[in-house]
């Protein structure tokens, strides 16, 4: 069989609030993770590996970073005869239709939009994926789960801490398949008291034609959400619901807080996210990471329990953090329980700790950001991109710290306290 | 728009480099790692990238495949597009021009098809073996400038190391006026990089003239200096002819000094990552919680738990617990297993170090290697691609271990300084 049966969809569209200045120039799915990629190479480097050729993004906000990023698809093996990917930003068209002279409303609405695009692939399945999350799948086995169960939806969902189900879409799933999975008998999206710990991956397979009828009668309602609208309608409506059971590690980064803590996710003698097990790609494109030259790590030197990208030069301390292509750290200098982006500096004597810096930060000699006592309890500080920290100034605990702050912002300010935002 | 007929490069990389010993088994030298994940050849691309010149020809001859693939289409050097290009050319038969390449002439003149279907206005010949940095577009100017018909890349080198290059003798104006190829009793200090400008035509006309001058430095130039105008473009900076396992091993080294004059970041350089077909990207260097690294350069894919100190590691190199690699360059994905030792040691790619080996023990640095004492007399070890040096066995100075050597080839637990296995 030469064609492909199988059309995904990416929801890469979003920028959510609470990732704060990490989100203001590029959407969620953009945002860089793992050292040197970027979390939407983790549902893309699972297409590749689930042999998925046929791929949509939807995208909208401040898409220029994503599109930048996927490139031509290239480096997921996406291009070829029957391989491709597209984006798809939100469009106006001719007709005086209102539904079509808007921004994506929601991400049913974003996939409703595209229904031409979709139809035209004549997919067998459609697969709709979140660009956001970090987890390590092959769609093939919950597809053939799907055709098995002869599904008209077939949904992932991963257990995690019952206090956490709350803000996730919560499933209760029978017996039916044992511990592969069985049918939805109840479903909420985000409810108040969770009944199960079954946490929706946004991970779903849909039968054509209960999508396109489902995105149609959708369209003459107020909110366009998959997992708040469409899931809850066809449950409603009756609709054969399976829940396919997910039991490897899923990194959801919807907060600073839960970002931070996939990082950390990546160190330590078995890290949870083994990038190089997983058979994770990048656009090595992308900021020029393939061209930048080997980490030198010069005397005085230390490095423990920590990920170092190509084109790092070091001199000071490094302990339980993550610096992306291009980070220096100068003599003297203390990198602790920190995720620094591509080509942040870091002068001599500074002191850094528990901190995440957006990409091209400089900090002047003796800064101190962060609680400096080393320990990873604590708020985690963010600086936002192209900032130029004065020497010796002090960024407290939890503050946040806005993008391209100016020179006289900053003499102003004199130093940011615990938990305040300089914008 | 009309497109300006820029000069037309031809890049030598047939060189066998048989001095590098088994680094060169089964790779032409510009192909031998260098620097982490660089290949030798990667500077001459990128100096022709970063001058602005699109249109290269690649002389291969000797075991081109490597070559061949890291080259690629050429996407790394920006050498894709419409007008752009880079050609592997390799040696080929014909009615008359079978055979090997003879020399460095021969070799440009069986490709005169390739100069004649690309005409320009100069030809830039360069050798893929040299590690520097040099603007070919500010040499270009010079030889307009000079209205040279040849220009030579020169540059002053130790007079003890005059024997190995050509010399040239100059003028005032920089005209080169007498040379003496690998002099053994050298006039002058001023060596060639094998670094030539050609106005096209003379350059034609000299290949056309006489098949049996096979050589540059041997026929082609002697002769040019006699009869036509030939200059030396003198160059300053940092240059080297890393043929040897010793020049090899301390042009590494300055790449992790810190006040070094190589910088192939500084420099623009570029490499082809992905020659190497691997389902995943390489991912950041892991440093564990016991590890020790300084002075060294580490690349994306290590894995450090162990002690690094004045080495270069290319992508994917593991250092186990316990383990101690110093003052050794060594190649992509080696593993140096548990409590093990390697100093002073060239290590080819994908070597096993099984645990507790010493390889590189004692301070016999002056026993020479009984079968190549040309090439390993500094206390250098080589180590061939995937070889595996069992678990407990203690390896000399001087030594070589040939590729793909297994565990069952060591008769015994030490291997003196100065032995081949």
């Amino acid at each position: 069989m030469l064609k492909p049966s199988t059309l995904a969809m990416i929801l890469a569209g979003s920028r959510v609030d609470k990732l704060n200045v990490l989100t203001y120039y590029r959407p969620k799915s953009a945002i860089p993770f793992g050292g040197f990629a970027r979390v939407i190479d983790f549902p893309l480097s699972n297409l590749l590996h689930s042999g998925i050729e046929q791929v949509a993004i939807l995208s909208q906000y401040r898409s220029y970073s994503l599109i930048n990023h996927i490139g031509t698809g290239a480096a997921w093996d996406m291009i070829g005869r029957n391989r491709g990917v597209s984006i798809l930003p939100p469009f106006k068209d001719n007709s005086d239709s209102k539904d079509h002279a808007d921004w994506y409303r929601g991400s049913a609405d974003a996939v409703y939009k595209n229904l031409d695009f979709v139809k035209y692939h004549d997919p067998e399945e459609i697969l709709i994926l979140s660009g956001d999350h970090i987890y390590k799948m092959d769609y093939r086995d919950m597809i053939a789960y799907h055709h098995k169960k002869d599904a008209d939806l077939t949904i992932a969902f991963v257990q995690v801490d019952k206090a956490r189900a709350h803000r996730f879409g919560v499933a209760v799933i029978d017996y039916e398949d044992g511990e592969t999975g069985g049918r939805i008998t109840d479903y909420r999206e985000k409810p108040e008291q969770p009944e199960t710990d079954w946490a929706s991956l946004t991970v779903l397979v849909f039968k054509p034609e209960v999508l396109y009828q489902a995105l149609e009668e959708n369209q003459q309602s107020a909110s366009f959400e998959f997992g708040r609208d469409i899931i809850p309608e066809l449950m409603a409506a009756g609709k054969k619901i399976y829940g396919y059971k997910y039991r490897g590690y899923w990194g959801y980064t919807g907060t600073v807080s839960e970002y931070w803590q996939a990082n950390m996710d990546l160190l330590g003698e078995n890290p949870s996210i083994d990038m190089e097990a997983w058979g994770l790609r990048t656009n090595m494109e992308h900021r020029g990471i393939r061209d930048a030259q080997p980490a030198l790590v010069f005397d005085g030197a230390e490095i423990e329990n920590s990920l170092v990208y190509n084109g790092c030069v070091i001199e000071g301390r490094v302990k339980n953090s993550i610096l992306f292509p291009g980070v220096e750290v100068g003599p003297g200098a203390v990198v602790e329980n920190s995720v620094l982006f591509f080509n942040n500096r870091v002068g001599a004597d500074c002191r850094l700790d528990k901190v995440i810096t957006d990409v091209n930060c400089v900090f002047g000699k003796d800064v101190c950001v962060g609680s400096g006592t080393g320990s990873e309890a604590g708020q985690v500080t963010v600086v936002g991109w192209n900032n130029h920290i004065p020497d010796s100034t002090v960024i407290g605990e939890g503050a946040t710290v806005y993008p391209n702050i100016t020179v006289e912002q900053w003499s102003e300010a004199k130093g940011v306290g615990v938990g305040e935002v300089l914008k | 728009m009309i497109l300006k007929k820029e000069a037309l490069v031809l890049l030598l990389a047939g060189g066998v480099g048989s001095r590098l010993n088994i680094l060169v088994q089964s790779r032409a030298k510009p192909a031998v790692p260098f620097a982490g994940h660089y290949r030798i050849i990667d500077f001459s691309l990128s100096n022709v990238m970063n001058s602005g010149l699109t249109k290269v020809g690649v002389l291969t001859q000797y075991k081109p495949l490597s070559l061949m693939r890291h080259l690629g289409m050429g996407e790394a050097w920006d050498f894709t597009g419409r007008s752009r290009g880079v050609k592997i050319l390799p040696p080929h038969t014909g009615f008359k021009d079978s055979d090997w390449y003879r020399g460095t002439a021969d070799a440009v003149r069986q490709n005169i098809d390739f100069l004649e279907k690309n005409p320009s206005d100069e030809v830039v010949l360069l050798s893929g073996d040299h590690i520097y940095n040099m603007d070919f577009h500010a040499m270009l100017e010079y030889h307009r400038f000079k209205k040279a018909d040849v220009t030579v890349g020169m540059m002053v080198v130790p007079m003890s190391e005059i024997y190995q290059f050509g010399a040239g003798i100059i003028d005032e104006q920089n005209r080169i006026i007498d040379w003496e190829e690998k002099p053994e009793h050298p006039r002058t200090n001023l060596a060639s990089m094998g670094i030539y400008v050609f106005d096209y035509k003379y350059l034609l006309d000299s290949l056309y003239r006489d098949r049996e001058e096979v050589d540059f430095g041997m026929h082609i130039l002697p002769r040019a200096i006699d009869n036509d105008d030939v200059f030396a473009y003198p160059f300053y900076g940092y240059w080297r002819d890393v043929g040897t396992i010793q020049s090899y091993w301390e042009a590494n080294m300055d790449v992790i000094r810190r006040d070094s004059d190589i910088s192939p970041a500084e420099w623009g350089i570029r490499t082809n990552i992905e020659a190497d077909g691997r389902s995943a990207d390489r991912p950041s260097a892991r440093f564990g919680s016991e590890a020790r690294v300084s002075n060294s350069m580490i690349s994306a894919g290590c894995i450090i738990k162990g002690t690094v100190e004045n080495s270069v590691l290319a992508p994917g190199v593991v250092v186990a617990e316990g383990a101690v690699v110093r003052d050794s360059i060594l190649f992509a994905d080696c593993h140096v297993e548990k409590n093990s030792v390697v100093d002073l040691t060239i290590c080819d790619k994908r070597v096993r170090i099984a645990g507790d080996a010493v390889v590189g023990s004692g301070s016999n640095h002056d026993i020479p290697n009984i079968k190549e004492p040309k090439h390993l007399y500094t206390g250098i070890s080589l180590i061939g691609k995937e070889a595996v040096i069992p678990s407990g066995l203690s390896i000399g100075r001087n030594c070589i271990v040939n590729s793909q050597t297994e565990e069952a080839a060591f008769s015994s637990k030490e291997i003196g300084d100065g032995e081949t296995v």
